[in-house]
């Protein structure tokens, strides 16, 4: 039985639209004008269990609502799913026993107490009895590496300590699947890197499936081996993660700036100049064709280099090359 | 007490040692009570003085001054419920309580009375002291379990109440002004301002018959009177009213959530 079961998953909002002004406010109060928004358009898909799962999409693609229906938060306008075996619609009380629930901008820890008073309180609202709560806190705290947070009042944590607090806090009642949205939101490098790695030993040690959503598609690809993508509110892309890379991950994009005027003419083979400023020029390349260590040299051997940085495209651009590939197949 | 029970037990118990986290400001907040009194004791003193008379509708200086000192503790240590939920469904907060295995509104009640337990305590303190020091002792010792157990009844009244102000917010969005007519309507009609035996008849009737004199009145009127009889006729009414008014919110409140998953947060 797959962990997460969704077909043809709908929901459209109403909502209120008013006009600008005092003259808007008094028509919408006895006309209103109502619109009809489509935040998710018919999503299939199917997770097995212990999957990590990404779920990528840029904001207000219909991320957080497939999540809040999938929690049994929302009612679906149409579409089916299933999760871990129940309706969650239907079943919202039942399921939440089974799954764990971290949301990255709501923080379930109380502010003002030390971590370790909400994991108990956590401990009683998922019914568990005293001395399975403290093993359980002694396992996780070990496991993220947060005994010497626990005392601490979660105001005084940074936002990396306070995210490995919450994840931890979210498995605490064994929950066979975890919703992850947005958890690195915020992080720095190393904090998201520390986050990653629990994510992935936990799913190891227990088995737990991750279902994760970001709008950094750089949390997928250090974590997850399938990924789905969806934009306005539908899937777009659905296939492992390595596939993605091999097709889509494949320019990378060069800064670099030198310690002396850069000509105007300026060329590297195998690459194509974006961008040519007084010290500094933006280049893409095709890493199929032309090796990153070949395009450093040869940027090397053209003068005096201060500073190189190489990233990968933005997830928008991952989107607008699937969408330009649809387009025209 | 059943794992369900236990759970909504460790909620409040949680609160109150959140309570806890800021003993200042606890200290600071029971502050507002000896203020409020300390005008009360001269508006009535001067009141009592002009009427030339030793007892007011059957009520003394002091017996006033007790049951403001009850009044204003009960009104003082009411916790921020309807703005709270009026704003957990505006920006769609809701959401993410309903998502863990409790009962939405059991866990504002636990939260709400952990907040409310420690204020009551310290405001009776700091609002007795002030009475006991400047018009004499108290009421009977006997009176006051009673009067406990009708103002924990008077609490929950006010919870359905304030809930229900909250849950409009499904509706209206803003519950600043339903919060505004409570509070004004409690302060005449509720007897937080006056005892209500000083109100002419046809107005004690009008409070009489609704539920905001059971939730500030009833008690504190209870307290520097202590009467068998009185007490179980005003616990009586105050069930009436908590089943009528539970009744009321427990609709609202699935109407609410339907329309919740319906339109979302």
């Amino acid at each position: 039985m797959p962990a997460i079961r969704a077909e043809g998953l709908r929901k459209t909002f109403v909502t209120r639209r008013k006009a600008a002004g005092l003259r808007g406010s008094l028509r919408a109060l006895f006309h209103p004008d109502r619109q009809t928004v489509e935040a998710v358009r018919g999503i299939s898909f199917e997770m097995e269990e212990g999957e990590l799962l990404g779920f990528i999409g840029p904001n207000g693609a219909g991320k957080s609502t497939t999540i809040k229906m999938l929690t049994g938060i929302l009612y679906p306008t149409a579409g089916q799913a299933t999760v871990l075996g129940f309706v969650p619609w239907e079943q919202r009380q039942q399921l939440a026993y089974r799954i764990g629930t971290v949301f990255g901008q709501r923080p379930q820890l109380w502010y003002h107490l030390p971590a370790i008073d909400t994991f108990y309180l956590f401990g009683k609202i998922y019914e568990l009895d005293d001395r399975t709560i403290r093993r359980r806190i002694a396992f996780l705290a070990e496991a993220f590496e947060i005994e010497h947070l626990l005392e601490t009042p979660v105001r005084k944590l940074s936002l990396g300590q306070r995210m490995r607090c919450e994840i931890a806090a979210s498995l605490l009642h064994h929950p066979r699947l975890l919703l992850l949205d947005e958890p690195s939101i915020g992080l720095d490098v190393v904090a998201k890197q520390r986050i990653r790695d629990t994510i992935r030993r936990m799913n190891e040690l227990e088995g737990v499936g991750v279902l994760l959503t970001s709008h950094d598609a750089s949390d997928i690809e250090a974590l997850c081996r399938r990924v789905i993508i969806i934009n306005h509110g539908q899937i777009v892309y659905q296939d492992k993660v390595s596939a993605l890379k091999r097709r889509y991950l494949t320019s990378k994009l060069v800064e670099v700036r030198y310690a002396h005027q850069v000509p105007r003419d300026f060329q590297i083979e195998g690459t194509q100049v974006l961008k040519i400023g007084r010290y500094g020029v933006k280049l893409r390349f095709d890493t199929r064709q032309t090796p990153v260590e070949a395009v450093i040299a040869r940027l090397a051997e053209a003068g005096n280099l201060v500073d190189v940085t190489i990233s990968d495209p933005s997830l928008e651009e991952v989107i607008r090359t699937i969408y330009q590939e649809q387009a025209e197949p | 007490m059943s794992r369900r029970g236990l759970k909504y037990w460790a909620i409040f118990k949680t609160q109150l040692i959140n309570g806890f986290a800021y003993p200042g400001d606890l200290l600071a907040r029971s502050l507002s009570i000896i203020i409020f009194l300390w005008v009360f004791l001269f508006l009535w003193r001067t009141t009592y003085r002009a009427v030339g008379q030793e007892r007011i509708a059957g009520l003394s200086l002091r017996d006033t001054l007790w049951y403001l000192m009850l009044a204003e503790t009960i009104v003082l240590s009411k916790p921020r419920l309807s703005s709270t939920i009026a704003e957990a469904v505006r920006d769609g907060s809701i959401a993410y309580l309903l998502n863990k295995p409790y009962n939405f509104l059991l866990y504002q009640l636990s939260v709400g009375l952990g907040d409310s337990i420690l204020r009551l305590a310290f405001n009776a303190l700091a609002g007795g002291l002030l009475v006991g020091l400047t018009v004499g002792p108290p009421p009977p010792l006997w009176g006051w379990p009673l009067t406990l157990v009708t103002v924990i009844a008077a609490w929950l009244i006010d919870f359905c109440i304030a809930a229900t102000i909250g849950l409009t917010a499904f509706v209206t969005e803003d519950v600043a002004a339903f919060e505004w007519i409570y509070q004004k309507v409690t302060f005449i009609l509720g007897g937080l301002l006056i005892p209500l035996d000083f109100f002419p008849a046809w107005l004690q009737a009008v409070a009489q018959a609704l539920p905001f004199a059971y939730t500030v009145y009833g008690p504190a009127r209870l307290f520097v009177e202590p009467d068998g009889g009185r007490f179980v006729t005003l616990l009586l009414t105050q069930g009436a009213w908590l089943a009528a008014l539970g009744m009321l919110l427990a609709l609202l409140y699935r109407k609410g959530v339907t329309w919740l998953t319906i339109n979302g947060g």
